[in-house]
């Protein structure tokens, strides 16, 4: 019994089968092996592409960098591989996804190793896999993470920033201050008189007070740099870089007016009978061990003691603070 | 260890930069945007003294992508960039098509290639070069600190001797720097000291 008849599987066989584009080229570049799952996808049948340069059998071009990894492949005999990262799609293969459909140009990653034919040629086998899916697969996980990365980071309530999102933004925007030396600016922001709001208006009320201060507040910011988070129950917190002190105490002012000309009754804010905030404010070049956050959130406590509807702004320098006292 | 002098390592020097000019064509036609890469120094180190202090590698994740060669000349090569390395390389290859994140599903494989072209740049100029032929495995890629890609490369081998060529990578205006390691049996060290000898033998 010949060895040949031993084997289960006739290899051609198996060759046809694979889920895998499989050819093979000799030292010419010319086409020696061609499977059917290439015949499938490239709409070329084996016996046209037999014998015929590789970058000639497709009607459309094939990318020079793949020509150049065969070339490689074929003069040096080390194996190379080309990603879906990189190349896309060398090779002019298609995906026919339904049948009223158009195919769409397939994703690939392919692998080139030197072969040697039977005949003692130098030759190389190309491997390709499809990676339509995988990419189809990472831009819907992509999608969903976007969603959720919203999400864990926006307040509910309000729809700005959430706590989480600024203390981490905190950080970024101190440390980036620190190395270039750009001012930083602080604004703690609370509510006038909220508790006494929510024990005679109810909470639904008292919501909708967060959700209409935090919109005023968000709709004074215009630059791409600056965020608004809600900070607590009624606190909110607003980080600007790059504002000259002057200019930061101006911005109080038009905050603290924002929310005023809201002219939300309040009958148990006195004097003013209105829903007004306290803003504290902190500016400067923030250096080793400075705590901008702390310190606006003395100017809040100052501006609140001065009677509230009111704007403090705290200089983070200690010692011109020392000077005026 | 003894046997190979400041020549021989200036003289392998030589070699892998004409390879790394091959790596930084093939590159730059990938990247469409020119890729300089330079070898400014190779080192032999006994694989007992070698270590992320010895490499001076920083203790961050690193990718390592490693093939295994064969001929007159037996070693693992190995490539190794920090992941931030890696990705900012990957992410200035593809250009603007993605973003970092982006990149975590295509970095392994575009490392692969990235590594795949530079070691066999470097390889199939030194058997140029001192002529010789080589057969290589397909690239692997794995993310670890660099002491546990040492470990394993010393645990999975025997290897009296490391080379460690020290790359310079640059797209554009961006320096990357990286390490190439080859691990390299004794017999493997004589054997390559036999044909640079004969390579300086020809051009003395």
């Amino acid at each position: 019994m010949s060895e040949i008849s031993l084997k289960p599987f006739d290899m051609n066989d198996i060759f046809n089968t694979l889920n895998l584009g499989v050819c093979a080229v000799d030292a010419d570049g010319k086409v020696l092996l061609w499977n059917d799952w290439i015949a499938k996808h490239s709409g070329i049948k084996e016996t046209d592409a037999l014998n015929k340069p590789l970058d000639q059998v497709f009607s459309e071009p094939v990318s020079p960098s793949f020509l150049t990894a065969i070339k490689n492949t074929l003069t040096y005999r080390l194996p190379v591989v080309l990603s879906t990262a990189l190349h896309r799609s060398p090779l002019p293969l298609h995906n026919i996804s339904g049948a009223d459909q158009q195919p769409t140009r397939m994703y690939q990653s392919i692998t080139i190793t030197p072969i040697q034919s039977q005949q003692n040629e130098s030759c190389c086998l190309i491997q390709v896999t499809d990676s339509s899916t995988s990419i189809k697969r990472e831009k819907m996980l992509r999608a969903h993470s976007e969603i959720l990365k919203k999400e864990a980071t926006t307040d509910g309530l309000t729809d700005i920033c959430n706590r989480r999102f600024f203390d981490a933004h905190y950080e970024m925007a101190v440390a980036d201050a620190k190395r270039q030396k750009y001012p930083l600016s602080i604004f703690m922001i609370d509510i006038d008189y909220f508790k006494s709001y929510n024990d005679h208006y109810g909470h639904v009320a008292g919501d909708d007070v967060i959700k209409r201060v935090a919109d005023a507040l968000k709709s004074q910011l215009s630059r791409a740099t600056d965020i608004v988070a809600r900070y607590g129950g009624e606190e909110f917190v607003l980080v600007m870089p790059n504002l000259p002190q002057e200019v930061a105490e101006q911005f109080a002012e038009k905050l603290k007016s924002a929310v005023f000309n809201l002219a939300m009754p309040h009958i148990k804010s006195q004097p003013f009978k209105q829903v007004t905030i306290s803003v504290g404010v902190c500016t400067g070049i923030p250096e080793n061990n400075d705590n901008l956050l702390n310190k606006a959130d003395t100017a809040l406590y100052q501006a609140k003691v001065k009677g509230r509807n009111q704007c403090i702004c705290l200089p983070l320098c200690e010692a011109e603070e020392y000077l005026e006292q | 260890m003894n046997n190979l002098s400041e020549l021989h390592l200036d003289a392998l020097a030589e070699v892998f930069s004409i390879g790394a000019g091959r790596a930084a064509l093939s590159l730059s036609e990938i990247v469409g945007d020119e890729v300089r890469i330079s070898v400014p120094f190779v080192q032999v180190i006994n694989s007992k003294d070698i270590n992320s202090t010895t490499l001076s590698l920083n203790s961050g994740r690193f990718g390592a992508v490693s093939q295994h060669f064969s001929g007159p000349f037996n070693a693992e090569a190995v490539l190794l960039f920090t992941e931030e390395q890696a990705l900012k390389i990957v992410s200035d290859m593809m250009g603007s098509q993605m973003s970092l994140e982006e990149l975590a599903e295509f970095e392994h494989e575009a490392m692969c290639e990235l590594g795949n072209i530079i070691l066999n740049a470097c390889l199939s100029a030194m058997a140029d070069i001192l002529n010789f032929t080589l057969e290589s495995s397909l690239p692997d890629y794995t993310v670890a600190s660099a002491d546990e890609i040492l470990q394993r490369l010393k645990a999975n081998s025997n290897q009296p001797y490391v080379m460690v060529l020290h790359i310079d990578l640059a797209i554009e205006k961006r320096h990357t720097a990286g390490n190439l390691v080859f691990l390299l049996s004794s017999a493997s060290l004589d054997n390559l000291i036999t044909h640079v000898d004969q390579f300086l033998g020809k051009i003395s």
